[in-house]
């Protein structure tokens, strides 16, 4: 297969794999769980292979889901002393396993293919070159482990969709229902730990995190319902995939580190331009609702007015920046927006209330 | 159900947190048909209590029944109305899909809800007067609204006790009206209700029977005969007394 394609579908499985479970850790607020276990496996992988004395996947991904749940498990137990804070206990642990870990490699198994660098960013570069027969196609062994993860998970998220939903959305009731949040939690955290591990040579520790949580954190600023959240993470890892890979190629730069920029680019876009909640339409729905406001006032300034001996004044083009202290431009628009909705009529420099928007201003009166 | 059978019987029942005791030696009965507010001062357990009966706290000692057994046996007959807070409205889903989690237990695990459930949510939503908001996202709801959303959740357990936890907390006048009338719809289909409320002023007219609580259980019983001077005084001492209208009905 082309090494180029197989980097893509690899990357893209990773980003796939890791939305379908980020999703879950972004909406119950423990997008830096996903951190900690992809620092902590560094531990079990040293551990694993010490142990085992093989890195083949199946030890490897044993040592890795029991080295995420070791971290869950410590940081709970930190945490239940009372006498640290969430972020803390989170921050104590994982640096802890992660450098045991570091320290296991360095120490005892310098000969082996690890080295530090490649735990932070990954070398995904290698990756087309170890291959495995599957019959007659010759296809690179980490892109079978992750379609294989990425199938796991798929299924997981299936099966218990209902259950990761509620126990997602409303742990007490989920635990009264008899549905077990915690089980849902410790399986989540145990998936995480094993898309971790299989995403490692690939993308290594640090940026993994950045394909589990950035694509769902942007889905999350585009969707409404939670299976659209995961469709749209999943696709917009893909894309930072693919974007990553040729932005890649045409800087000379890291595969993996290009990827995580696109899916950083990939949220900014989403935080400024989603429909619903980016920063640029609630700028225009802010602009808006001041305009309005000002509108109506101005139908509220001329009722005011109208039928008494300074109508002629105050209801003067001319005369309005100075009584309502706008500006001549603003005023202009305001005048231009209240004609538009019908609320005034405009004769020459003299504005006059319409039906309509003597109701308006009447209404306004009395709220 | 046979009526003789409490619907809720808690014998002896402490939960502490960390050799506190946050509810001490519980004892409190409750007849099918009741329609029952718990009240008590701030971190007298009230929250606590429910929790206790739906197996979220272990309890230190002491026994919950419900209809004769335990919790676990009898999950399918509870319903449960969280306090409004203790979700994050912003999860992307739907009014109509949060109703239907109320029906995640009878449907067990791995199978989804499918149409039947989908119209049960229905009518649900149609009781608490909020079918036009179906489809809207939660958090584009109103406090009162997202509060309706629960209890139409807890309706669709189908449930013969209800157990809700403050729901009228932060709510408008037209949803305390739709709360008031499915209490008293609840009542008469011969469901069991226990309401936390903090709103002593309004306990007299919307329940039969209160629980006055702090930490102890002090008082049990119709709202007439429980709800007395000496009892409020017990359970929020005397300071708090003289700024309170006391009910005297």
């Amino acid at each position: 297969m082309d090494a180029g394609l197989t980097i893509i579908l690899l990357c893209s499985l990773v980003a796939a794999s890791g939305a379908l479970l980020g999703t879950f850790l972004v909406l119950r607020r423990m997008a830096m769980l996903s951190d900690a276990i992809s620092h902590s496996i560094v531990f079990g992988i040293a551990a694993g292979f010490l142990m085992f004395r093989s890195l083949d996947t199946l030890p490897m991904l044993i040592a890795a889901s029991a080295t995420g749940l070791l971290t869950v498990l410590l940081t709970e137990t930190v945490l239940r002393t009372r006498l640290v804070k969430e972020d803390a206990a989170i921050g104590i642990v994982f640096p802890a396993l992660f450098s045991l870990g570091v320290i296991l490699i360095t120490r005892y198994a310098a000969d082996i293919h690890i080295d530090v660098d490649a735990a932070l960013v990954g070398e995904v570069i290698w990756a087309p070159f170890d291959t495995i027969f599957i019959g007659a196609f010759e296809v690179s062994r980490a892109l079978v482990t992750m379609a294989v993860i990425t199938l796991i998970n798929l299924a997981f998220v299936g099966l218990f969709y209902k259950e990761l939903k509620l126990a997602t959305f409303d742990a007490a009731l989920a635990a009264s229902l008899g549905l077990m949040p915690a089980l849902i939690h410790y399986a989540l955290m145990g998936l995480l730990s094993v898309t971790a591990v299989s995403a490692f040579d690939a993308v290594g520790a640090i940026l993994f995190v950045g394909f589990v949580i950035v694509p769902p954190a942007a889905a999350y600023l585009l969707t409404e319902r939670l299976w659209t959240m995961i469709a749209v993470g999943i696709g917009i890892g893909v894309i930072g995939s693919l974007s990553g890979y040729f932005v890649a190629l045409a800087l000379d730069a890291s595969i993996s580190g290009c990827m995580v920029m696109m899916l950083g680019a990939l949220f900014l876009l989403a935080l400024l331009f989603s429909p619903s909640r980016g920063l640029l339409a609630a700028y225009l729905r802010r602009r808006r609702q001041k305009w309005e406001f000002a509108a109506q006032l101005l139908t509220m300034h001329l009722l005011t007015h109208e039928g008494h001996p300074d109508e002629a004044v105050e209801a003067c083009t001319s005369s309005l920046p100075g009584h309502l202290n706008w500006g001549a431009a603003f005023t202009e628009k305001i005048i231009h927006r209240a004609q538009s909705r019908g609320w005034i009529d405009r004769v020459g420099e003299q504005l006059r209330l319409t039906d309509s928007g003597r109701v308006q201003a009447r209404s306004l009166r009395k709220a | 159900m046979a009526s003789d059978i409490p619907t809720l019987a808690i014998n002896d029942l402490t939960v502490a947190y960390r050799e506190k005791p946050v509810l001490w030696d519980i004892d409190l009965e409750v007849m099918p048909g009741a329609l029952m507010g718990i009240i008590g001062p701030n971190g007298a357990g009230k929250s606590t209590l429910i929790k206790a009966i739906l197996g979220l706290v272990k309890p230190a000692s002491g026994e919950v029944r419900i209809f004769g057994k335990p919790y676990r046996e009898q999950r399918q007959l509870v319903g449960y109305v969280p306090q409004r807070s203790s979700v994050d409205w912003d999860f992307p889903t739907s009014a109509l899909d949060v109703v239907m989690m109320g029906m995640y237990g009878k449907l067990g695990w791995v199978r989804r809800p499918g149409k039947a459930e989908r119209e049960r949510a229905l009518e649900c939503l149609d009781q608490v007067g909020m079918t036009a908001f179906a489809e809207r996202q939660i958090s584009q709801l109103s406090g009162g609204q997202q509060q309706r959303v629960f209890l139409a959740r807890a309706l669709a357990q189908d449930a013969q006790l209800y157990l809700m936890d403050e729901p009228f907390v932060g709510v408008d006048a037209t949803t305390e009206q739709a709360i008031l009338g499915l209490l008293r719809r609840l009542q008469g289909q011969g469901k069991t209700v226990l309401v936390v409320h903090h709103d002593l002023e309004t306990v007299s007219s919307a329940f039969d029977q209160v629980a006055i609580l702090n930490v102890q259980l002090i008082a049990s019983g119709t709202t007439a005969e429980t709800l007395t001077p000496e009892n409020l005084r017990k359970a929020y001492g005397a300071r708090m007394l003289t700024r309170l209208e006391l009910p005297t009905g």
